[in-house]
């Protein structure tokens, strides 16, 4: 018997049945959509992520006392032991850094402000030095002017707000020249920056920049400072770093044999975090698929009995017709491996449809727009393993219905 | 009926060149029933030329289905030997026993067992699908067996669509289509009214008289007494064979 006979059979026999095959794919569906829409997801996020990374430059580094990421209490304790950095230090790489085209110092802690009655919650509080604004991120001053040497200098206390912190104060009035609070400290208002927008709904606005002088007024220079530090161009990126560890390693005394006891960091090592992230998110998505995907074939098993069960008379009768075993065996597998693939097909739907969604939702969080592809690799693996599901499945049920005793077949009422 | 010479060319029977169509010597069929031996046929032996309208009779348990089984290659004698066509078909496997259903017999069943969801061409056409006979062919070979049995303009219809003779007539129409050398029938008007059933019986008569060897298997005496030879089976054995008696 050709295959398109045996194709024609099995899709009359699932039309004829077609709330029962909508149910038994149920659990293909579930598990086909499910997989390709995490792998879009995740594809998205990948993209969104690399690219806020660079955007934060990816000529700029940071010279801290920790590391970004810390994977253990045995790390996190020997980083306790780490001395902190301070503006000698800054100093320092930028005397001898000359690959280094802005060098900058900033502190950080985050504090509720007030202005009057209105309380704007965990701002983020950063001591900076002036060139804050051409050093990783480039941001804009919408209004009024950046922090210059002077303010550094005398430590005055004026702040650059961000325009969360503007809207919240002034949202109908001229903010420069008006003064706020931060722990009883007062400040004046010099500028405001750019709006931003949400990174995974963090928004990147609610902040303030001080000069780093006044910082330590207010919070003390017991702090470590972090070192900001602009490459001049992408060549020198590499040979900025390696300066700016020499500096530091020189002025802690470090033998060659030791490692280095402060962390260089750059947006690559949370590019590498996040892909960390992402690639677990995988392999838990594939093994719940897996299981998923095992249950659904076991139902389309099932179901596949059932149908042999139903129709042992007509196999019968085939039989009778001149019926061969693969003949049947064909007919039942080619019915099973169809409706595995049927709800592989609507997985694929269901998949474009969630992952659309997702995207969209999510981008609304975030305020940008953000696509999450279905690619077409994951159609294809969606498609053989729904085909392959089918296969497995259909073997048991097609091989008994094959196996059939044509005399007992045709006695089945 | 003019048209009937015609149009039964391509299913018309092929007389084996010499010899008895069906020889059956010394059948046996036991089943085992936990320890216990049942014997439903105890060393039947007959033989039917080309061209015969046989009727096996017998009561039931009386091994007649065991034998139509047998004779219709749906199963293998326990012990003995069965000849069909210069075949020996006792020794074969499966899907040896397929191809042989599939050439050489056309079955009619009490209950039709046509497919209910397929039209009137389509169960025509099924042996024929097994057979590998293209799909255009198919058709016009299927078309043709049911004008034959007078059912021309029925072709689109489903079973659940036909009277009961009808579908007993597309049956038949199954049957013939690929020019077997037996048309066994068994029961064939057990689920018809008696005016359908005399309806079949002269439509057998008349393949009978074309040249088609029948087997009707049956325990009606008036059905039977419409073939030309009837072999009564009782308790496994031949009681009697005998030409019908005019």
């Amino acid at each position: 018997m050709p295959f398109t006979e045996a194709i024609a059979i099995a899709i009359a026999s699932l039309r004829s049945n077609k709330l029962r095959s909508l149910l038994t794919v149920l659990g293909i569906l579930i598990g086909v959509s499910s997989v390709i829409a995490v792998v879009a997801i995740t594809e998205g996020l990948d993209a969104y992520i690399a690219e806020r990374v660079l955007e934060l430059g990816s000529q700029s580094f940071t010279v801290q006392k920790f590391p970004d990421v810390i994977t253990s209490r045995e790390q996190w304790l020997e980083m306790q032991k780490r001395k902190d950095l301070n503006l000698r230090d800054l100093q320092a790489v930028r005397d001898a850094c000359d690959a280094c085209a802005e060098v900058g110092g900033m502190l950080t802690t985050r504090r509720d402000a007030k202005y009057g009655r209105i309380t704007q919650e965990n701002v983020v509080v950063m001591g900076v030095t002036e060139n804050a604004t051409r050093i990783g991120t480039m941001r804009e001053i919408t209004t009024g002017r950046s922090l210059i040497d002077d303010d550094i200098d005398r430590g005055s206390a004026v702040a650059v707000i961000g325009s969360d912190v503007a809207d919240a104060f002034f949202p109908n009035m001229e903010p420069l020249g008006k003064e706020f609070q931060v722990d009883g400290h007062a400040l004046r208002v010099i500028g405001v920056v750019e709006k931003k927008g949400t990174v995974f709904g963090n928004s990147q606005d609610n902040f303030m920049w001080v000069p780093i002088s006044y910082f330590q007024k207010m919070y003390g220079n017991r702090r470590s400072v972090d070192i900001m530090v602009q490459a001049r161009s992408m060549d020198t990126f590499e040979k900025a770093q390696d300066q700016a560890r020499v500096v530091m390693r020189n002025r802690r005394h470090l033998g060659f044999n030791k490692p280095d006891d402060f962390s260089v960091e750059t947006g690559e090592s949370v590019l590498e975090l996040w892909q960390n992230a992402t690639r677990g998110i995988y392999v838990v998505t594939v093994v719940v698929t897996g299981i998923s995907l095992i249950v659904g074939g076991v139902v389309v098993m099932n179901i596949m009995l059932v149908s042999v069960t139903e129709r042992i008379r007509e196999i019968g009768v085939r039989k009778a017709l001149g019926a061969r075993r693969r003949d049947i065996l064909r007919q039942f597998l080619v019915e099973s491996v169809i409706l595995s693939l049927f709800g592989g097909l609507l997985g694929l739907v269901g998949a474009a449809v969630f992952s659309w969604g997702l995207a969209t939702v999510l981008g609304n969080i975030m305020s940008t727009t953000f696509t999450a592809p279905v690619r077409v690799w994951a159609v294809l693996l969606a498609l053989f393993v729904s085909t392959l599901v089918g296969l497995v499945a259909g073997i048991y049920p097609a091989g008994r219905a094959a196996a059939l005793d044509p005399v007992v077949a045709l006695r089945n009422e | 009926m003019s048209g009937l010479s015609t149009t039964v060319v391509d299913a018309a029977p092929v007389a084996a060149a010499s010899g008895p169509l069906i020889r059956a010597e010394d059948l046996w069929r036991t089943y085992i029933m936990g320890a216990e031996e049942i014997h439903a046929l105890r060393g039947v032996s007959f033989t039917i030329d080309p061209g015969e309208y046989v009727a096996i009779m017998g009561p039931s348990g009386s091994g007649k289905s065991t034998l139509m089984n047998l004779i219709g290659c749906l199963d293998s004698p326990s012990r003995g030997n069965y000849v069909l066509r210069g075949k020996m078909v006792s020794q074969m496997g499966d899907d040896e026993l397929a191809e042989i259903r599939n050439r050489e017999i056309g079955f009619v069943f009490q209950t039709f067992n046509l497919l209910p969801r397929a039209s009137a061409l389509h169960n025509v056409e099924l042996p024929m699908v097994y057979a590998g006979v293209p799909k255009e062919e198919r058709l016009a070979r299927a078309r043709r067996s049911l004008e034959m049995v007078d059912l021309g303009d029925r072709v689109t219809h489903k079973p659940n669509e036909l009277s009961g003779g009808q579908r007993q007539r597309v049956a038949v129409a199954r049957a013939l289509v690929m020019g077997p050398s037996i048309l066994l029938a068994d029961e064939p008007t057990g689920n018809l009214d008696t005016a359908t059933g005399e309806e079949i019986m002269r439509l057998f008569e008349k393949l009978n008289g074309d040249g088609h060897t029948i087997i009707l298997v049956t325990h009606e005496k008036d059905i039977a007494d419409h073939a030309h030879r009837t072999i009564h089976i009782r308790d496994g054995k031949i009681e009697s064979d005998e030409p019908r008696v005019r």
